[in-house]
């Protein structure tokens, strides 16, 4: 269904990142998301959108099997990345992880000093070799998640005592750290103020230079404003799919329409 | 005649009850409106009955005792205890056969006075219960008269009994105070009478612990020491080997509880940990001295090692098993106040789960894991029954587990078993004991308490 | 999408710094998961012994050898018109004279040590209540001496050197005999749950232990279910937030947390010294084990009360209910299952509760069951802590029997809890 129509100037890249085919998700009994299929590019931001419950955060929690955390829950179909089935056997989750980083809809910084949260991914997985190296991987995800010139003079203060809007910029550093190759953020700035909102909003559209980043959203206008793709969930299903501008002026499926007609009037 | 003090009461209240209802009933009969229900009505008068009547019985049969007994004492004949100094042990000796008599049980031929003090005894104990009776009639009958006389239609009887309950429950709420009150009172005041004999400074510096008492007054030779250094010097090398074992356990039980096992595993695992939490610690001492001590001498012995039969080793040891249950609940129950929401970041971080348990999780539980782990030091400390029939009876400053070492809890109760006369110093040790052991584990306690609470505050 | 597909293909696969590292991050995992499932397997291993011990030595008391044997009971021995007062203990031996008639007499007299010593009070309470049975030949099963119980079980091995030994070889040889004429049976010991305490473990039971410790526990629940009950509700329904319910509130989960000899010397020097209450009484010890469970039942009070949400107050306070009407309506009762549970759970650790009885003499040796509360008596925990200390081998059995008695009766209890919670509990 989603034959879309190329891109002009706003799709920084077409090289696809993780491509979903057949994807199903069953709670126990009842199915969550119904034959998706996907493609998600390479140095884009691409949207989630869609009414609660419609499985946008569960589809999104499967690219980097966060759903192996939920017992009852069970994945079917392939999802590819770079063309390697990230549900094979021979793929360790682990390592899945530190290549498709997440963020989540509350921050959830460690209770540990902003230094020891940011540095965290890198000392598990040993990608530094000695403390100063170690220091410039630090300085340069906050830098990233700009926060660096917020916290540069209490890295050791802990990172719960930051505001809301840093707090998840911490988050974001973190998941930077560990240099993935995508950024999955669930619904990032639902707890956050209007400003703190701006703020990480501007950030992921830097992030786009170096990352894919999925983000899922409640808000049209946050899809609108940041992403290049989006794609419309309901019920389950993956209803239509392509460029931002595509589907928020000319959507092809009444469903998507009636949705953006409703919230954005 | 206790029996029937208190089924009187009960039956008058019931009687009181009907009486009133009966005439609150009558009143609204008669087209008047009342204020509170029948049932309110018959609650006050009850209530007026039964609250004045319960009071009066205890206090007359908590001080029936010992007012009997100081009257007796009071009407002996001239020359027959007084010249012992009055009261003290002579007093409590004649008081103790004078009782003896007095129910029947005669062991040889008492002198004369004797039997007619318990004659006398016997009389005052009749005369004293029939006053009783007489009493508690006269407060139910005036306790029924006030009720009845304020049934009328504007009489808010709910009120009324709303607040005799109200005061009934706050006097409930006080009795945990007054128990722990009790407690203070009467640790410091035997412990006051035992440093009368014994000098503190004696008590909390001497290498000595030899609880003998002189058996004439005038022996000075068999005074005893009572230095308390290694009885809490046992206690605590007992103390570090039960944890020593309890700790690691417990915690690795609750990191795979927590984390690793599967439900159905947990479903099981569960209550049989809580099994081992529920058995009595009589049962734990026997199971040291049936099997795990001569164990543990059998294996010393294989390797060549001398073991006592009482050593610390084996008290510690099986206290050890009674602490990991403990230990381990506390410790699940820390990690999952631990939010889902840092486990998850961690493992979308990348890190395994065991990262995400020892990096991210633990270390967030440690203050409640902490306090449990302090709880579990008072435990251990505190422990009677283990130590009692597992460790020894002898005081040595030694912190050999492969020797045999007494406790605190260990000397009160053999220091209290059998012979209890409140007035030498080898009763009165054990009340001083008590105290040290009472206010160690209360500071323990209150900074264990303190510690889960602000940390069930942090993630609430 | 199939176009873009085509168009990208899979890029080249940076180098992952955490590939190098995995294979020993995984084997760091299985390490905890090793440690940890070690360790509660250890805790099982624990529980498993310390049971398996028990049942193995405990099961031998759950039986109790018996030796049928016929009593020559001869005028000479016992005068009809005083039964009572008859020679009771030579008749034993004449009896044994008669078992084993081709042993020497001075020998066999000696083997009336084979039977319990309660044998002869049975004959003599058997003979007074039929006196027509003097001059006749009354044949009575009756329990043996401890050391050939052990016997009879196998406890005893019979190729230890006899100096090291309780029986001599011809003791035995005598036993073995009577054994082969069929005399020996070995029934359910049912006198380990009829009989009061005894120094002969042939026939010592723990009547007089379980009325104990059936009164100190009703004394303990009438005492501290009311009194808990009423704290509870005073301080979750009606306690103003003040530093006097703080410090009430600190005070009972500090009280909780002390030491049960503590309370032993509380009531010692309390109960005992200073109301001169009888030492060794069931009541005084259900009254100080309802001090120790007074905190548990409101905690557990407590926590049942607040379950209850708050739009069943406020739906009947709405109705005009007065706040006590509302509490005793409508909440009480919602709560009930909760609170019953945690009673019984409070109950079933005062009845293993040991310390305290201790203190307040509740060991002492009595060999009837108590008439009322307030008579000298024993307790399950206490029994147990007499017999672990008796020197006899008999003991050690009926210690293992007794615990296990014990443990029956905290799994009825602790059962019945979960019933009730189960059954009964409400999910809002």
């Amino acid at each position: 269904m989603n034959v879309m129509t190329r891109a002009e100037s706003s799709v920084a890249s077409d090289v696809v990142k993780i491509s979903a085919r057949d994807v199903q998700v069953h709670y126990g009994t009842t199915q969550a998301i119904k034959d998706v299929d996907v493609d998600i590019l390479d140095k884009t931001v691409t949207a989630f959108i869609g009414p609660s419950g419609c499985g946008k955060s569960t589809f999104l929690r499967c690219l980097n099997r966060m759903n192996d955390t939920i017992d009852i829950c069970r994945v079917s179909g392939r999802i590819m990345l770079d063309g390697e089935d990230i549900y094979d056997r021979r793929i360790d989750p682990v390592q899945l992880r530190a290549r498709v980083g997440m963020v989540f809809q509350k921050p959830n910084p460690f209770p540990k000093s902003i230094f020891d949260n940011v540095a965290y991914g890198p000392r598990i997985h040993g990608m530094t070799q000695s403390r100063a190296e170690l220091d410039e991987v630090v300085e340069s995800s906050l830098r990233r998640a700009a926060l660096w010139d917020e916290v540069k003079d209490r890295l050791a203060s802990p990172g719960t005592g930051l505001s809301g809007g840093q707090q998840q910029r911490l988050c974001i550093a973190r998941a930077v750290a560990t240099g993935p190759e995508v950024l999955l953020m669930d619904e990032p700035c639902s707890a956050l103020d209007p400003i703190a909102t701006a703020q990480v909003e501007e950030l992921i559209d830097e992030l786009r230079t170096n990352f894919s980043v999925v983000i899922v959203t409640h808000s049209m206008q946050q899809a609108a404003r940041v992403s290049q793709r989006t794609a419309f969930f309901h019920l389950g299903e993956l209803v239509e799919y392509g460029e931002t501008g595509t589907i928020f002026t000319k959507p092809r499926d009444p469903r998507t329409e009636s949705y953006i007609t409703g919230r954005i009037g | 005649m206790t029996g029937i003090a208190f089924l009187l009461l009960f039956l008058a209240a019931l009687a009181g009850y009907l009486v009133n209802r009966q005439a609150a009933r009558a009143i609204r009969a008669g087209g008047a409106p009342l204020h509170s229900l029948g049932l309110y009505h018959g609650g006050y008068a009850a209530l007026m009955m039964l609250v004045p009547g319960l009071i009066f019985l205890l206090a007359w049969l908590a001080l029936q005792g010992p007012v009997v007994d100081a009257l007796v004492m009071a009407g002996l004949p001239e020359g027959t205890v007084s010249e012992a100094g009055g009261a003290g042990s002579a007093g409590a000796l004649v008081l103790a056969e004078v009782r003896s008599i007095a129910s029947g049980r005669i062991f040889g031929t008492p002198e004369a006075w004797k039997i007619e003090a318990a004659a006398r005894m016997t009389a005052l104990h009749g005369g004293a219960r029939q006053l009783m009776l007489i009493g508690l009639a006269a407060i139910l009958a005036g306790g029924f008269a006030f009720a009845r006389s304020r049934v009328s239609a504007a009489f808010r009887a709910r009120q009324g009994v709303e607040r005799i309950i109200l005061g009934l429950m706050i006097f409930c709420s006080l009795v945990a105070i007054f128990t722990t009150l009790g407690i203070v009172l009467s640790l410091v005041f035997e412990s006051w009478r035992f440093f009368a004999m014994v000098p503190v400074h004696e008590f909390l510096f001497g290498l000595n612990w030899e609880p003998q008492i002189p058996i004439r007054a005038d022996q000075i030779a068999g005074a005893g020491a009572f230095g308390w250094l290694p009885v809490i010097l046992g206690t605590f090398v007992i103390t570090v080997i039960a944890l020593t074992v309890a700790v690691p356990v417990g915690l690795y039980a609750a990191i795979y509880l927590n984390e690793f096992a599967s439900p159905r595993f947990r479903a099981v695992a569960k209550p049989v940990l809580e099994v081992l939490a529920g058995i009595p610690t009589v049962v734990y001492g026997f199971f040291a001295i049936l099997t795990v001590a001569p164990a543990l001498r059998s294996g010393a012995s294989a390797l060549g090692i001398a073991m006592s039969p009482n050593t610390a080793l084996a008290a510690g040891g099986v206290m050890a098993i009674m602490l990991i249950p403990f230990i381990s609940s506390f410790a699940d129950d820390a990690l999952s106040a631990v939010p889902r929401s840092l486990r998850d970041g961690s493992l979308a971080l990348g890190s395994t789960r065991a990262e995400t348990m020892m990096k991210v999780l633990f270390p967030a539980a440690i203050p409640g894991i902490v306090g449990g782990v302090l709880l579990a030091v008072s435990r251990a400390i505190g422990e009677t029954m283990i130590v009692v029939m597992a460790a020894g009876l002898i005081a040595r400053l030694t912190i050999n587990p492969l020797d045999s070492v007494t406790t605190v809890t260990v000397q009160i109760v053999t220091l209290l078993i059998g012979d209890t006369s409140f007035d030498n110093p080898k009763t009165l040790a054990a009340f001083a004991l008590g105290l040290m052991l009472f206010l160690v584990t209360l500071g323990i306690n209150i900074v264990a308490l303190g510690i889960v609470r602000k940390y069930r505050e942090i993630y609430d | 999408m199939s176009e873009i597909s085509a168009i990208g293909g899979p890029a080249a696969a940076p180098r992952r710094p955490g590939i190098t590292n995995i294979a020993r991050r995984r084997r760091s995992e299985r390490v905890l998961q090793g440690l940890g499932l070690g360790a509660i397997l250890l805790a099982f291993a624990m529980l498993a012994t310390l049971v398996g011990s028990l049942i193995i030595t405990g099961y031998p008391a759950f039986t109790q050898t018996h030796l049928r044997i016929d009593f020559p009971v001869t005028e000479a021995r016992v005068k009809s018109d005083k039964p009572e007062a008859g020679n009771y203990r030579a008749l034993m031996q004449d009896a044994m004279v008669a078992a084993l008639p081709d042993a020497d007499p001075a020998a066999a007299r000696k083997l009336a040590a084979m039977l319990s010593n309660s044998a002869q009070f049975a004959l003599r309470d058997r003979v007074v209540a039929d006196p027509a049975l003097i001059g006749q030949v009354v044949t009575m099963t009756v329990p043996v001496a401890d050391p050939y119980d052990q016997l009879a079980k196998g406890l005893v091995r019979r190729d230890t050197p006899e100096a090291e030994r309780r029986l001599t070889d011809a003791e035995i040889a005598a036993f073995d005999r009577l054994a082969a004429e069929g005399r020996v049976s070995r029934p359910l010991n049912t006198a380990l749950l009829s009989n009061a305490d005894s120094r002969f473990p042939e026939i010592a039971g723990l009547k007089g232990a379980l009325i104990g410790s059936f009164y100190a526990l009703m004394t303990c629940f009438v005492i501290s279910f009311p009194l808990a009950i009423g704290a509870a509700i005073y301080l979750e329904e009606f306690a103003p937030k003040n530093r006097l319910s703080d410090i009430i509130e600190i005070n009972i989960n500090n009280l909780a947390a002390v030491p049960s000899v503590v309370f032993g010397l509380l009531a010692l020097a309390v109960f005992l010294g200073w109301f001169g209450m009888p030492r060794s009484a069931p009541f005084v010890g259900g009254l100080t084990l309802a001090l120790m469970t007074l905190p548990t039942i409101i905690i557990a009070t407590r926590a049942s009360l607040k379950a209850v949400p708050p739009s069943i107050r406020e739906a009947a306070m709405g109705l005009g209910a007065s706040r006590q009407q509302v509490v005793f309506g409508h909440v009480l009762p919602l709560a009930m299952p909760g609170i019953l549970t945690g009673t019984i759970i409070g109950l079933a650790q005062a009845l293993g509760e040991t310390a305290p009885l201790l203190l307040i003499g509740m060991n002492a040796f009595i060999t009837a069951a108590p008439a009322t509360p307030f008579d000298s008596a024993t307790a399950l925990p206490t029994q147990i802590f007499i017999w672990a200390d008796s020197p006899e081998r008999g003991f050690v059995s009926r210690t293992s029997a007794a615990i296990l008695v014990l443990l029956c009766f905290l799994m009825a209890m602790n059962a019945l809890a979960i019933f009730l919670r189960s059954k009964f509990e409400r999910k809002w």
